[in-house]
């Protein structure tokens, strides 16, 4: 976990600005007070910024986690680059998964401007010290698995993402319009390879099907248990914007009538829009397996992150090569 | 910046931050992207194009090293709290003025002319 | 030369009517094409393990470049074969010995010093091989060379950066770099040896020069820098005769994968 103390800026403080929290002639309570002022009214934290340790460490976590869950949320795709099963999905699954790649690059570098390294949060990650999300711990066992994850898990993804774009911390809010931009195209790839799949043969359909049933749990946990709106950091500090249960109700909105055009059944008995109440309601999702799952004792857990670490430690040799050699001239 | 560091890292086993600008479309500015760890210039340029143009968003890139920029945001320099008025044209306020030259001539308000001033 | 009869059971198992000019186009365009698909699969099996995030991306698209030149040149293949295969059909439906590709790229991926010792004795034969079909009667072809061209310009780029880090770089670095090359250094002349059609081939004006000119030119490039980095020259083609056939353990088991999905429901739509 991420020490507060070692967590000091990397880019000079701004000597004075209109801020009044970046005034040094006042004491920490008034900064905090007036930090906390500025951040709870709409305003945006910059990188250049005085800000107190609760906000660095914990706009440092939110991000760490998301860059961890973009870098480990490659792997299970990974699987699949050399399987594709024509030169399109090909092309499309290989800049898919080089998007993610690209997004864990974007958000370690708003990371890293906190305070702490790149090198220390994959260290951290290898570890099993931080954590990345639930989905990422699940194996892969079938080409509709990678429909259902480009569609489905990305959507799930997206819908945070988007309400991630108005984050009080401005560098990871220009970050998330980059990646949503980008994540745009992903839901389109994963749709059309469900529909091409619900609409193909019929060991196609019920590959599809199959994958969904196996996905549908862990994508209701994806947002994490309903909390107090009042008790959380995250939100107080407006580093993200909504609740998990908004997340959710906005997916299940949007996702559930277009899953369930294509024919195909959810496995919640319970999953209906009840009018009355304007929400969906659904089957109580299994919290003790996100729990179990994010704690690194998920299905793919050990082994997606054995896999991280021999592959780390495999190219060490290349990364002190191109930083312990010779210096090479500008071209 | 000490001389011998062009072309090479900053100090042995870190990679550098390289900010990267730019340019959307032919005549548009230059504007902030994002930064790209690299090594040298070469690779930050390699790299920018990947992290800012691999969907062909780009026209024209620049990498700058970041501890080459040279940061201003002193609010005493950049906006000085006295009047500045006469700099611009909001500074100008002659709506009653114009009134009552009209009045006094018998001419009638001119329409808008786009172009003219 | 390399050996008709190995090209025999695939390549050259479609009609080619006239003089032998499809004929010789077709198993041109099929070397190509194989050789940018091979390619592009073993670069993507960098993409999320690359060394540094930033590199991971780069060699992605390196990756999804020549897949996509691969593509172009199945399509061109289409239109002169024309017996019903779609670009699809010709990149997956073939069982491993029906691949035309070098026998530089039937090594296994490796580590990143043999990633960019292939990557570099493949593009600067295929730049050679490219400069050479600018001018190709076969307009279709020339039109493709010329995009091509302009995406192997940064190709060339990245890898020459790569490999003269990696040899500058001393130590482990170099010594991987040296391993790579001894590995696959007799075969880097398989990308430019010559074609069964070869005479056909420069007759047509499908292509300016003979292979052996091709390679001559190469060679004289990449000796240069490799004299400038301290590294051994390359050695002779190891059996030139089975340059493109004959396909190793290591390929047998990429196509496997490769075909996995497609094979599991034949015919369907993916």
């Amino acid at each position: 976990m991420t020490d507060p103390l070692a967590l000091d800026p990397v880019l000079p403080l701004r000597e004075r600005s209109a801020l009044p929290f970046n005034d040094e002639a006042l004491d920490h309570g008034d900064r905090y007070r007036h930090f906390e002022e500025h951040v709870t009214g709409g305003g945006k934290v910059e990188a250049t910024d005085w800000m107190p340790d609760e906000y660095r460490t914990a706009v440092l976590r939110f991000v760490e986690m998301h860059a961890n869950s973009e870098l480990m949320g490659v792997l299970p795709e990974r699987e699949w680059i050399m399987r594709a099963p024509t030169l399109r999905r090909k092309l499309a699954l290989t800049a898919k998964v080089q998007d993610e790649v690209g997004h864990a690059q974007l958000l370690y570098r708003v990371a890293e401007d906190l305070g702490k390294s790149r090198e220390a949060m994959i260290q951290d990650l290898l570890a099993g010290k931080t954590k990345f999300h639930n989905v990422f711990h699940y194996p892969t066992y079938s080409w509709a698995d990678i429909g259902i994850i480009a569609w489905l898990v990305d959507a799930a993804a997206i819908v945070a993402q988007q309400a991630l774009r108005d984050s009080s911390y401005a560098p990871y809010a220009r970050t998330m319009k980059k990646i949503c931009w980008e994540e745009s195209v992903h839901i389109m790839h994963g749709r059309d390879v469900v529909v091409t799949m619900a609409t193909g043969t019929p060991a196609q359909r019920e590959s599809i099907q199959e994958a969904l049933d196996r996905w549908w749990g862990p994508l209701m946990q994806m947002h994490g248990p309903r909390s107090d709106r009042a008790k959380d950091r995250d939100l107080h500090w407006r580093i993200k914007a909504k609740t998990s249960e908004e997340l959710r109700q906005e997916f299940l909105g949007i996702y559930v009538p277009r899953i369930r055009e294509l024919g195909l059944t959810l496995p919640d008995p319970e999953l209906r829009y009840d009018e009355a109440e304007g929400r969906w309601l659904y089957g109580e999702p299994d919290w003790n397996e996100l729990r179990t799952v994010v704690t690194n004792h998920g299905p793919r857990s050990e082994a997606r992150l054995q896999f991280r670490r021999d592959e780390w430690a495999a190219t060490q040799w290349v990364r002190d090569a191109i930083l312990g050699g010779p210096r090479a001239a500008v071209a | 910046m000490p001389a011998d560091r062009a072309g090479g890292a900053a100090e042995p086993g870190v990679l550098e931050p390289w900010e990267v600008f730019r340019q959307e479309k032919d005549g548009d500015p230059m504007k902030h992207g994002g930064s790209v760890m690299a090594p040298d210039a070469t690779l930050a340029l390699h790299y920018a194009r990947e992290m800012y143009s691999r969907r062909q968003e780009s026209v024209h890139l620049w990498v700058v090293r970041r501890s080459d920029i040279h940061d201003l945001a002193d609010l005493d320099l950049l906006q000085p709290p006295l009047d500045r008025s006469f700099k611009k044209p909001g500074g100008y306020v002659m709506r009653d003025k114009l009134a009552a030259a009209r009045e006094a001539s018998g001419q009638a308000k001119p329409k808008a002319n786009k172009g003219q001033r | 030369m390399t050996d008709p009869a190995a090209f025999a059971p695939i390549a050259m198992d479609f009609d080619g009517p006239g003089d032998g000019r499809e004929r010789a186009l077709a198993l041109l365009l099929l070397s190509m094409a194989d050789d940018e698909f091979v390619i592009g699969f073993s670069d993507s099996e960098w993409t999320g393990i690359g060394p540094i995030l930033e590199e991971d991306v780069a060699i992605s698209s390196l990756a999804q470049d020549e897949l996509g030149h691969a593509q172009a040149l199945y399509r061109l293949l289409v239109d002169v074969v024309a017996d019903g295969r779609d670009p699809d059909a010709w990149a997956y439906d073939r069982p491993p010995e029906g691949y035309l590709h070098a026998r530089l790229l039937d090594h296994h991926r490796g580590d990143w010093a043999t990633t960019i010792a292939r990557r570099y004795l493949y593009d600067t034969a295929d730049a050679v091989r490219l400069e050479a079909l600018a001018a190709s009667t076969h307009a279709p072809l020339a039109e493709l060379v010329a995009k091509i061209r302009r995406e192997e310009r940064y190709h060339l780029m990245h890898v020459q950066t790569w490999i003269e880090r990696l040899a500058d770089a001393g130590g482990e670095s170099r010594e991987r770099l040296l391993a790579a090359l001894a590995a696959m250094g007799p075969d880097a002349g398989t990308v430019l040896a010559p074609l069964p059609a070869e005479a056909a081939i420069v007759r047509h004006g499908i292509m300016a020069e003979p292979f052996a000119a091709l390679e001559e030119r190469w060679r004289d490039g990449v000796g240069a820098t490799f004299r400038r980095l301290g590294l051994p020259g390359l050695p002779v083609t190891r059996d030139p005769g089975t340059a493109r056939s004959g396909h190793s353990d290591a390929f047998r088991a990429l196509h496997a994968e490769l075909t996995m999905v497609r094979r599991s429901e034949a015919g369907a739509t993916w």
